[in-house]
C-alpha cells in the first residue's frame, strides 16, 4: 500500500467541505445545505492552494471564500465552513462572527487539535452573545501542513534553525519549537494513519523531537477510538514505515550549494512557493504560473540537468509547431495565434541567471568530492561575475568541503568577500562554528540531560553534528549522506554509521523497549524523512532516484519544517552570525538583488 | 475513513459547564442543550428555495438519462421513435431548467435595483456578500446543468453516428442493387432478344405480340431507374438532415455553456464588488479625515487673519 500524502490530504480536505459527510451520496436525499461559504486563515490558505483550484471548489457547493481577517457581510440562511487554527485569535473572531449573526450554522474545523482552554473560551463567548446553537459543528482535522508534491511535505515554521541553533535562545523558547515540529507531525501521521518506528541520531534537536513524538504517540494510542485503528496491534515490520528525523547540521552542504537540475534551479532563481511561480514578463506585469503534478513537462524534466532541459524544450516546441501546422492544414482554418507557451517564458528568465550558476554549481561538486580546491581558482572565482549571494554561498562551501585551512586562505577570501561587498555574517558563523569544534570535540558526548540543560547542550550537539556533517563528503557519484543514511536505515542490517542511531516504537509497550528493539530493525519498504530546520528539492529528488533504482521499488516520503532556497538559508546564517556578534555591518548597498 | 476527530461532544461539555458558570437556571441549560441536538432551521428565503428547487429537477433530469442511457444507446434495444420521444422530453427538460436558472439570475439584478430605496442605500439584506453568494448559487447551478447536457449530447452524437454508418452501407447495397437489376433485365433482354430472334426464325406470326412484350419490359426498367433515383435522392436527404440535426444539438450544449460564462462573468464581478466595498470604506473614512481637517484648517486660517486685521486696526 503506497502512501500517496497528497491524495490522503485531498480526501479529508473534500470531506470537510462536505460537512464532514459522507462524500457521493449519488441522487439520495435532498441535502437542504448544498451552497456554503469557505472562511480561513492565512496558514490554512497555504494549505488549501496547492490541492484544490477555485473550481473545484464550485463543484462542492462552495460559493465564497474568504479570509478570516477580512471585514465580511451578513449571508444569511447559509451555512459556514470555517478553516482555522487553533489559536485564541481566530476563536475571538470566531465568537465575533457568531454574535454578528453573519451566516446560519458554524461548522468549525480546526487544523490541529483545539485544545481545552480554547473550546471553553469559545463556548463562553459565544454563550455570552446567545449564538451558541449557531455553532453545529466542531472537528479536529489533523491537517496543519503543506503538501506539495505526492510525497513532499513542508511545515511551514519560519526560521526554525535559527531558533534551534541560536545562542540566546532560552529553554522556553525551544520547548515551544519543539511542540510545534511535534505538533505537525503528529498530524502527517494522523493523516496517513500509520504509527511508524522512529529512528533518530543522538543528540541535537532530531532526539527531543522523536522523543516527544514518541510520547505523544503513546498517550494517544492509549485513548480509545484512537486515529491509528488498522490492522491488529502487532503489524509486523514490513507493514510499518520507518520514520528517520534529521538535523540540518548533519549535513550543511546541501542546503546551500548550488544545484544545477530543472526544479531546484526554478526554486533557488524564480522562487518557486505552493506550486506557484510569478515571473516579470517583457512588458512589465506579473505573470504568474502553476507548476505541479499536472504539468507534463514539468513532471517529466524536474530533475534533468538545465541543459538537457533546454534540449527537451526545443524538441517540445518543435513538436508543438508541427502539430499547429497539421491541424492548421487538415481544417483550413485560419492562422492559430501561436503565443510563446508556459515553457518558453520560464525558461528565458533561466537562461538569463543560469549563465552563472552553471560554472558555481561546476566547481561546488568539485570541492564535494576533492575536498580542496585550488587557491587560485577558488579567488578567481570570488572575483569574476555573479551575484553576491552566490559568492557567499560558494566561499561558505569551500570552507565546509576543505578539513583544515591554513588561515592565509581564509583571510585572502574574506577580503575578495569584502571586495564584493558581500556581507559576511554567515561567513563568520560558519568558521566559528567550524573553529569551536576543535576546541569542544571532548564535550561531545551522547548523555541525555535533563530540561535545564537543553539550549547548552543543544549548542555544543550542535557544533558536533556539524563536524560530523562535515565529513559526509559526496562520494564518487554525487549521493547525498542523507540518502545513504535513509538506505541504510531501510535495509536494517548493522552499519556502523547508523547503529548509533536511537529507535523508539509507540506501539511496544514500555517495559519491552530494551529486548524487542532489534525486532523492528527489519528491512522497511515505506519510510518517511523529516529534516529539523530546512530542506530543498535537491534531497527530495536524491531520495526519489534512490529508491526508484532499488529493485524492487520502495517508497519515500520526504517533509522538511521549512522547504528553503539556498539565499534563505545563507540569510539564516548570517542571523544567527550576526547575534553573536560577528561579521562585518553590511554596507548599505549590501542585499542581494538579480 | 473518519480522519478528523469530532469534538462537538467536548464542546458541548464546555458549553455546559459555561453556562454553569454564568448562573444561568436548569430550564435555560436544557434549552441550550436542546438546541444542540435539534437544529433550528432559520427559514429560508425565497431565492434559496427556488435553487434548491432547480437543484432538484436537475438531479431529477440526470436520473433520468442514466435509466434511459443503455436503451438508447444499444442499437436493437428500443426503436427509433421511442428514441426521438426521449430526446423530445430532455429537450423540454433542459429547456425548463434553463429558464429557471436565467429567473434567478435575473431576480438578483432586480433585487439589487428594487432594493436601492432612496438615497441609494442599499438595505440590509442585500450587500455585497450575499449578492455575490447569489451569483455563486446561479454558476454552480449552470454549471451542473451544462455536464448534464454535455453527457446528453455525446449519447445522441453516437446515436447519430451509428444512424449514419447504417445509412451509408445501405446506400451502397442499393446502389448495387439497381446495378444488378439493371444488368439482370439487360442480361434478359438480351437473352429474349436471342430468343426472340431464334423464335423469330421460326415463328414470324408471333412477332408482333412479342415486340409489345419486350416494350413493355422496357417501360417496366425504366419505371424502376425511376424509382431507385428518387430513393437515393431521399436517402441524401435524410442523410443531410442527420448531420445538420447534430450539429444543431452541439449548439443546446453551447448555449447553456454561454449562459454558464456569462453567469461566471458575473460572479466574477460580484466577488470583486465585495473586496472593492472594502476599500470604498477606507477611501471613505479617509475622505472624511481629510475634510474635517481642512475644515479646521480653514477656520485657523481666517479667524488668524481677522484677528490681524482687527489688531492692525487699533494698533494705528
Amino acid at each position: 500500500m503506497a502512501l500517496n500524502l497528497r491524495q490522503k490530504q485531498t480526501e479529508c480536505i473534500i470531506k470537510m467541505l462536505n460537512l464532514n459527510q459522507a462524500v457521493g451520496t449519488v441522487g439520495g436525499t435532498a441535502n437542504e445545505e448544498v451552497y456554503k461559504i469557505l472562511i480561513y486563515d492565512r496558514f490554512c490558505q497555504d494549505i488549501l492552494s496547492p490541492l484544490i483550484h477555485v473550481k473545484d471548489l464550485r463543484k462542492h457547493g462552495i460559493t465564497l471564500y474568504f479570509l478570516v481577517d477580512k471585514d465580511r457581510n451578513p449571508v444569511l440562511d447559509v451555512p459556514a465552513v470555517y478553516f482555522l487554527q487553533p489559536t485564541p485569535q481566530n476563536v475571538q473572531r470566531i465568537v465575533a462572527d457568531a454574535s454578528r449573526a453573519l451566516y446560519d450554522s458554524f461548522h468549525l474545523n480546526f487544523s490541529s487539535s483545539i485544545p481545552r482552554p480554547l473550546l471553553e473560551d469559545l463556548a463562553t463567548g459565544t454563550m455570552n452573545s446567545d449564538s451558541i446553537q449557531r455553532i453545529s459543528k466542531v472537528h479536529d482535522q489533523y491537517l496543519e501542513f503543506v503538501t506539495l508534491e505526492d510525497n513532499l511535505f513542508s511545515l511551514a515554521n519560519k526560521n526554525c534553525y535559527v531558533q534551534l541553533n541560536d545562542p540566546s535562545a532560552g529553554d522556553k523558547e525551544i520547548e515551544e519549537i519543539i511542540e510545534k515540529i511535534v505538533g505537525g507531525l503528529f498530524c502527517v501521521l494522523a493523516t496517513l494513519a500509520v504509527v511508524p518506528v522512529i529512528r533518530c541520531p543522538r543528540g541535537g534537536p532530531a532526539e527531543m523531537v522523536a522523543s516527544l513524538l514518541d510520547q505523544r504517540l503513546r498517550d494517544h494510542l492509549l485513548t480509545k477510538n484512537n486515529l491509528f485503528t488498522e490492522g491488529g496491534n502487532f503489524a509486523s515490520s514490513f507493514q510499518r514505515p520507518i520514520l528517520c528525523l534529521f538535523d540540518r547540521n548533519f549535513e550543511l552542504s546541501v542546503a546551500i550549494q548550488h544545484d544545477f537540475r530543472y526544479k531546484p534551479l526554478v526554486h533557488d532563481v524564480l522562487g518557486l512557493r505552493l506550486n506557484r511561480l510569478n515571473v516579470k514578463v517583457e512588458k512589465g506585469g506579473m505573470k504568474s504560473y502553476e507548476l505541479d503534478r499536472t504539468d507534463p513537462f514539468w513532471t517529466a524534466n524536474g530533475s534533468l540537468e538545465f541543459p538537457r532541459v533546454a534540449e527537451e524544450i526545443d524538441a517540445q516546441l518543435n513538436k508543438y509547431k508541427k502539430d499547429v501546422e497539421e491541424v492548421n492544414r487538415r481544417t483550413g482554418g485560419d492562422e492559430a495565434q501561436f503565443d510563446g507557451t508556459d515553457l518558453v517564458g520560464n525558461t528565458k528568465h533561466l537562461m538569463n541567471a543560469g549563465r552563472t550558476l552553471n560554472e558555481f554549481a561546476e566547481k561546488e561538486s568539485e570541492m564535494m568530492v576533492r575536498g580542496g580546491i585550488d587557491r587560485n581558482e577558488l579567488l578567481g572565482v570570488l572575483k569574476g561575475k555573479g551575484d553576491k549571494m552566490d559568492k557567499l554561498r560558494f566561499a561558505i562551501m569551500f570552507l565546509i568541503s576543505t578539513e583544515t585551512i591554513p588561515p592565509s586562505e581564509i583571510e585572502a577570501v574574506e577580503t575578495a568577500l569584502r571586495e564584493a561587498e558581500v556581507d559576511t555574517s554567515a561567513f563568520q558563523y560558519v568558521k566559528k562554528i567550524k573553529s569551536l569544534n576543535v576546541s569542544l570535540a571532548s564535550a561531545n558526548s551522547a548523555s541525555r540531560g535533563n530540561i535545564v540543560d537543553w539550549a547548552e547542550k543543544l549548542y555544543g550537539q550542535s557544533i558536533g553534528a556539524v563536524t560530523a556533517g562535515m565529513k559526509n563528503l559526496l562520494s564518487n557519484d554525487h549521493q547525498l549522506a542523507l540518502t545513504r543514511t535513509v538506505d541504510a536505515l531501510m535495509e536494517g542490517k548493522p552499519n556502523p554509521d547508523i547503529d548509533s542511531y536511537l529507535i523508539f516504537d509507540p506501539r511496544a509497550p514500555k517495559s519491552s523497549m530494551g529486548s524487542s528493539g532489534s525486532q523492528m530493525k527489519g528491512p522497511f519498504k515505506e519510510a518517511i524523512a523529516f529534516m529539523v530546520g530546512g530542506g530543498n528539492y535537491v534531497e527530495y529528488m536524491s531520495l526519489q532516484e534512490l529508491v526508484h533504482r532499488q529493485q524492487p521499488p520502495k517508497h519515500v516520503i520526504y517533509g522538511t519544517t521549512e522547504i528553503l532556497t539556498g539565499d534563505e538559508f545563507v540569510e539564516q546564517l548570517a542571523l544567527l552570525g550576526r547575534k553573536m556578534g560577528l561579521g562585518s555591518v553590511p554596507p548599505i548597498a549590501g542585499s542581494s538583488s538579480r | 475513513m473518519t480522519k478528523a476527530r469530532d469534538r462537538t461532544e467536548d464542546f458541548k461539555d464546555a458549553a455546559r459547564r459555561a453556562a454553569l458558570n454564568l448562573g444561568y437556571d436548569e430550564s435555560k441549560i436544557a434549552a441550550i442543550m436542546a438546541s444542540f441536538i435539534m437544529h433550528k432551521s432559520l427559514e429560508r428565503s425565497m431565492f434559496t428555495k427556488a435553487a434548491l428547487t432547480t437543484l432538484e429537477s436537475i438531479r431529477a433530469l440526470e436520473q433520468f438519462l442514466s435509466k434511459h442511457k443503455k436503451d438508447y444507446v444499444d442499437v436493437h434495444r428500443i426503436t427509433e421513435k421511442e428514441r426521438d420521444s426521449i430526446e423530445h422530453e430532455v429537450t423540454v427538460f433542459i429547456k425548463a431548467c434553463k429558464e429557471q436558472i436565467d429567473v434567478l439570475k435575473n431576480s438578483i439584478n432586480d433585487e439589487e435595483e428594487n432594493s436601492k430605496g432612496w438615497l441609494g442605500i442599499r438595505s440590509d439584506s442585500s450587500n455585497a456578500d450575499t449578492i455575490a453568494h447569489k451569483h455563486g448559487v446561479v454558476l454552480i447551478l449552470s454549471e451542473k446543468l451544462h455536464s448534464v447536457t454535455s453527457q446528453f449530447d455525446q449519447l445522441r452524437a453516437v446515436r447519430f453516428r451509428d444512424a449514419i454508418n447504417r445509412v451509408t452501407p445501405r446506400r451502397k447495397v442499393k446502389q448495387k442493387g439497381p446495378t444488378v437489376a439493371e444488368s439482370s433485365t439487360s442480361g434478359n433482354i438480351e437473352s429474349r432478344e436471342v430468343s426472340n430472334s431464334e423464335t423469330r426464325q421460326t415463328e414470324d406470326g408471333q412477332a408482333e405480340p412479342i415486340r409489345f412484350q419486350q416494350r413493355h419490359l422496357d417501360d417496366e426498367t425504366h419505371a424502376l431507374q425511376v424509382e431507385l433515383g428518387t430513393m437515393l435522392d431521399a436517402v441524401q436527404d435524410t442523410e443531410t438532415k442527420m448531420v445538420e440535426m447534430s450539429a444543431l444539438n452541439h449548439l443546446m450544449s453551447t448555449h447553456v455553456l454561454q449562459q454558464a460564462q456569462q453567469i461566471e462573468f458575473l460572479y466574477e464581478q460580484a466577488v470583486e464588488a465585495t473586496n472593492n466595498v472594502v476599500l470604498g470604506n477606507k477611501e471613505l473614512s479617509q475622505a472624511i479625515q481629510r475634510n474635517s481637517s481642512s475644515r479646521t484648517f480653514l477656520l485657523l486660517f481666517l479667524s488668524v487673519l481677522t484677528f490681524s486685521v482687527l489688531f492692525l486696526d487699533w494698533y494705528s
